[in-house]
């Protein structure tokens, strides 16, 4: 009886030492930091609207970087009614100590060299056709291809989901994302935002972006 | 140790007439004694687990950022992840498969002298969901979005809205292992009642049942008696997490605080759940190594029902501050601090049993007296949380913590380590080596004070649960913190690396150590008239019982020990 | 005894404190005499060549006499101990004191952090001067605050541990507390009930003000909000 137990006992044991295999690294290793984005962002890191985490994918380096030393120092995300923000400001904290910029520098590079994930669209109402009219003001960062001016710290629009597009533009518009006077970009887009009339307008004009990415993706069917 | 009882019987094993194949043996086996070890060997296995998971977010807090050996970086979802987990294994799938079905099992039929439980095929049955719900738990740990991190509590809406925790198949999963857990436990709860009901040897009367066979069957009654709310509350959790029904969504008209009450209302007779049993073991060591009648049988069982009873009328404690009226809590105080007078008085009895004793330490005993030593500090810690003053500042602080562990510990710990020591003879039929028990206890129960006292000055201090780094809050970075921090810490590794010295006796035993004899406590409960260890139907002729189970030094007896089966 | 860890800072500390010290030393008590019983039994009978142990069955009444006295006597603690819970339980969570320069505050919890909204230059609640701040909760000394606590997502709990006071955040109610501040300085602010995986992430800090400064606080602050508030 006693030895047939010991073998019992003896598999168990083996596979929880197969589970706590020694992982070592050497410096800030992004891909295990990046554990806790993907609780929100996905494994993927193509964003995931139940959790209001956006698409990280198809973002330059410089920008994600940015966006995260903006948090971590609390001039993003700060605003009482930044739901996700609110969120993303406490996990940014989670970079804490002398190592925590060389962590995020890290982190970021790993996500950066993420393969491109295309986000489905969440509506469909949106008209491009009107949406072009009210790009032109985009563009000068931008660029008319959306494709973004690192010289002007404008991302690419053109990878990033829609809905967290229009949840943008609404918390830039409301000044929920730009309350902070001293996130000179911010208070730059709540002018841009608020250009814009109403929600129809923020949804033709994501439109319109979302065609400038088709034509670009000409190898990815247009969703 | 002499070998003086006549049990009547042949060695041979009468009942196995032939071996069976690997899935009838370990998948469809009935006998008692199987299932005990099955749930003996899983329960333990669990509590390696557990203590990994320990050793895992300790090393966190003591070193922020460290790459845990073994591990990797704890990021913050990972650490809650490895406390919710911790938590739930250590209580659900060790401390009651251990100390209620592996012991339950082993112990009820050889201990009033039946052949196999009443409800063989239940038995099984409740093994069978038991392994079932474990594993759905370790697949729970490896789906999208990773295991659940909402506490071994659950409270809604973290654990009913999946936007809220992030983990939508892990928390499916949880809860569903959970109440899978629960199921077991309800069937095997049934069988242990039965049998110390109905099977009973001849002549064995109500008071003659060993005190740990009683202690079993009122676990498994207070247990039957309020696990229903929880299985109900964890179908509606589930429902309204996958189906979007609204009980606990305070959006929707349903009461997240509901909740709390329908947990609470089993997770606190589920602490004497587990006590019991441990209890139970406790008495029957220390009269052994005593050598001395149990002190006051009728006030031990009357103090264990009177316990199990209060216990129902205490839940509310763990909800002072929770939001509920507070008028209720006048009530709650009451009944908490009340049930200080039964737990005392069973700790009274046993320091009592000692007086006039002829005491010995061997590991068993070791075991049994540091329960006893450290149950009575998770005992007085409970008067400050029973206190609804001093609850409000100490709720959810790490004083909580190490008042729990205080009695978690001794209860499911020491208590099963007392137990595994003591049985292990008729368990598998050889001796466990002494020397390295005792180099294993006292590197378990040192380490094991130097983790938790350090824990009730920071809870004192204002530190609180389930914060992945404490150098968040300035004022809990102070360096005293910290070191003491660090102390518990270092405390937890030793104490864990200790088990080694476990394990190596015990499989070193189990193969290598002096064959057992009967007997070899010299003790008078009916097990030990058994062949170590017992074949399969325990018996070859059933014994007949002719008084209690603690006839230990009685006067005008040459041995000092008297057998329930001797008839004179 | 808490306050040589911890500062006490509110009215109800002192109470809650006393608590604390009374359970401490009448347990301890009990405790070390217990402990020392045990030992000393365990030291006084161990096994002797030649003497047997005694036979004692614990059923008599001059036996159970030895447990059931003690046991009467943890009654009577018990008694007590109920008595000052209960006084100290009714000052902080049914008593609710009003005082005419009362304030209220309100606290929202949220994932993963705590909202609080500070009444403005004219000393109410939802006007368009209110101060709203993240994790900074500013107060003055020695007025009597209401809090309004309240969570937009799951629970919290608002844990001030220089104030001694702790209440969980419960998503669709309003629970009214109170607290008077004793002491200036600047301490933490805890959420102590699980909240997600950035529970451990939103500490908070309480300022405790003198009326000077926290005039000058709230003058240098309510008009950055009064234009929030206009622009929302």
């Amino acid at each position: 009886m006693g030895a047939t137990f010991s073998r019992t006992l003896g598999a168990a044991l083996a596979l929880a030492a197969l589970a706590a295999a020694p992982v070592q690294a050497e410096g800030p290793d992004g891909a295990e930091l990046f554990q806790l984005c993907a609780q929100c962002h996905g494994a993927d890191a193509g964003g995931r609207e139940l959790f209001l985490a956006p698409n990280l994918t198809g973002l330059p380096e410089w920008y994600l970087l940015g966006q995260l030393r903006n948090f971590h120092a609390g001039l993003r995300g700060m605003h009482p009614d930044d739901t996700p923000g609110l969120r993303m400001f406490a996990m940014a904290r989670s970079f804490a100590g002398a190592l925590a910029d060389a962590e995020m520098q890290a982190v970021v590079a790993y996500i950066a060299k993420l393969p491109v994930a295309v986000p489905e669209p969440t509506f469909t109402d949106g008209d491009p056709a009107k949406g072009a009219a009210f790009y032109q003001v985009c563009t000068a960062c931008h660029g008319a291809d959306g494709k973004g001016n690192q010289a002007l710290n404008a991302p690419p629009l053109t990878a990033e989901s829609d809905w967290y597009l229009l949840s943008s533009l609404e918390r830039y518009k409301s000044g929920v994302r730009s309350s902070d006077p001293r996130n000179a970009n911010a208070q730059l887009m709540r002018g841009m935002a608020a250009t814009l009339p109403d929600e129809q307008a923020m949804k033709d004009v994501i439109a319109y972006i979302r065609s400038l990415g088709a034509a670009q993706a000409s190898a990815q069917p247009a969703p | 140790m002499a070998e003086t009882i006549p049990v009547g019987h042949a060695p041979e094993h009468a009942h196995e007439h032939h071996e069976p194949g690997f899935v009838a043996k370990y998948l469809w086996s009935t006998d008692h004694k199987m299932i005990a070890m099955q749930y003996l060997f899983t329960g333990s296995a669990m509590a390696l687990l557990g203590g990994f998971f320990a050793y895992v977010f300790r090393s966190q807090l003591a070193f922020p950022g460290m790459s845990v050996p073994g591990f990797g970086l704890v990021s913050p979802n990972e650490y809650n992840a490895l406390i919710t987990n911790h938590g739930a294994i250590m209580i659900f799938w060790f401390a009651m498969p251990v100390l209620i079905a592996a012991f339950g099992n082993f112990l009820i039929p050889l201990m009033i002298g039946a052949d196999d439980m009443a409800f063989p095929k239940i038995n099984r049955l409740s093994y069978q969901i038991f392994l079932l719900s474990v594993l759905v738990l370790f697949v729970s740990f490896f789906v999208e979005g990773g295991a659940f991190g909402g506490a071994w509590t659950m409270y809604p809406p973290l654990s009913a809205t999946a936007e809220y925790n992030q983990t939508p198949l892990g928390t499916t999963l949880f809860v569903t292992a959970v109440a899978l857990e629960f199921v077991a436990f309800l069937m095997g709860g049934i069988n242990f009642v039965v049998t110390a009901m109905n099977s009973r040897a001849p002549g064995m009367r109500m008071y003659d049942i060993p005190i740990v066979v009683w202690m079993i069957v009122l676990a498994s009654i207070i247990f039957m008696a309020s696990v229903g709310p929880l299985v109900a509350g964890a179908v509606m959790l589930l429902f309204d997490h996958n189906l979007g029904t609204a009980f606990f969504d305070p959006k929707r008209g349903g009461d997240p605080v509901l909740w709390q009450h329908l947990f609470w209302f089993f997770g606190h007779p589920e602490v004497y759940v587990v006590l019991l049993p441990a209890v139970g073991i406790v008495a029957e060591i220390i009269t052994v190594f005593a050598r001395k009648k149990l002190f006051a049988y009728k006030t031990v069982l009357y103090t264990a029902f009177g316990t199990g009873v209060l216990s129902f009328t205490v839940w509310a404690h763990h909800q002072f501050i929770a939001g509920i009226d507070p008028r209720m809590a006048n009530v709650f105080t009451i009944t908490t601090l009340l049930i200080s007078v039964p737990v005392a008085e069973m700790m009274f009895v046993y320091i009592a049993t000692l007086y006039g004793g002829s005491i010995t330490l061997e590991t068993p005993m070791l075991w049994a007296l540091s329960f006893i030593a450290t149950f009575l500090i998770g005992g007085v810690t409970g008067i400050f949380l029973g206190a609804s003053g001093t609850d409000i500042y100490l709720h959810d602080t790490y004083f909580v913590l190490a008042h729990f562990h205080y009695t978690f510990v001794p209860i499911a710990v020491i208590g099963t380590f007392a137990g595994v020591t003591f049985w292990f003879p008729k368990m598998f039929g050889r001796m466990l080596d002494d020397r390295l028990g005792k180099i294993h206890f006292w590197g378990t129960v040192i380490p094991f004070n130097l983790i938790f006292i350090p824990l009730f000055v920071l809870g004192v201090a204002g530190e609180h649960r389930r914060i992945w780094d404490f150098t968040q809050f300035p004022e809990l970075s102070a360096p005293w913190m910290r070191d003491l921090d660090k102390l518990a810490t270092l405390s937890l590794w030793v104490m864990l690396s200790f088990q080694i010295v476990f394990l190596v006796n015990f499989f070193w035993s189990l193969r290598r150590g002096p064959k057992a004899p009967k007997n070899p406590w010299a003790s008078n409960t009916l097990e030990w008239t058994a062949d170590s260890p017992p074949p399969h139907g325990n018996w070859k002729e059933l014994p007949t019982v002719y008084r209690g189970p603690y006839e230990y030094s009685v006067p005008g007896r040459e041995q000092d020990y008297w057998p329930q089966n001797v008839p004179n | 005894m808490i306050e040589r860890l911890l500062p006490a800072a509110s009215t109800s500390a002192t109470e809650i404190d006393f608590l604390f010290s009374l359970i401490f030393w009448l347990v301890g008590f009990w405790f070390v005499l217990s402990e020392a019983i045990f030992f000393g039994l365990i030291l006084r009978f161990r096994k002797r060549e030649g003497r047997k142990a005694q036979y004692v069955t614990g059923e008599l009444q001059s036996e159970k006499r030895w447990i059931t006295v003690p046991h009467l006597l943890v009654l009577v603690c018990d008694v007590f101990i109920v008595f000052f819970a209960v006084r100290a339980w009714h000052q902080v969570k049914q008593d609710l004191p009003t005082a005419p320069t009362q304030q209220v505050v309100r606290v929202e919890g949220a994932q993963w952090a705590w909202i609080f909204t500070h009444p403005g230059p004219d000393g109410k609640l939802d006007s368009a001067d209110d101060i709203r701040k993240v994790n900074e909760l500013h107060v003055e000394v020695d007025r009597l605050y209401h809090f309004q606590l309240t969570s937009r997502d799951v629970l919290h709990s608002f844990s001030v541990p220089v104030f001694r006071l702790k209440q969980d955040a419960i998503p669709g109610r309003v629970i009214t507390g109170w607290f008077q501040p004793t002491k200036t300085g600047e301490h933490d602010v805890q959420c102590a009930e699980i909240c997600g995986i950035g529970h451990g992430l939103m500490p908070a800090r309480i300022h405790i003000e003198t009326s000077e400064q926290h005039a000058a606080w709230i003058a240098a602050n309510s008009t950055v909000s009064v234009a929030a508030v206009a622009g929302r």
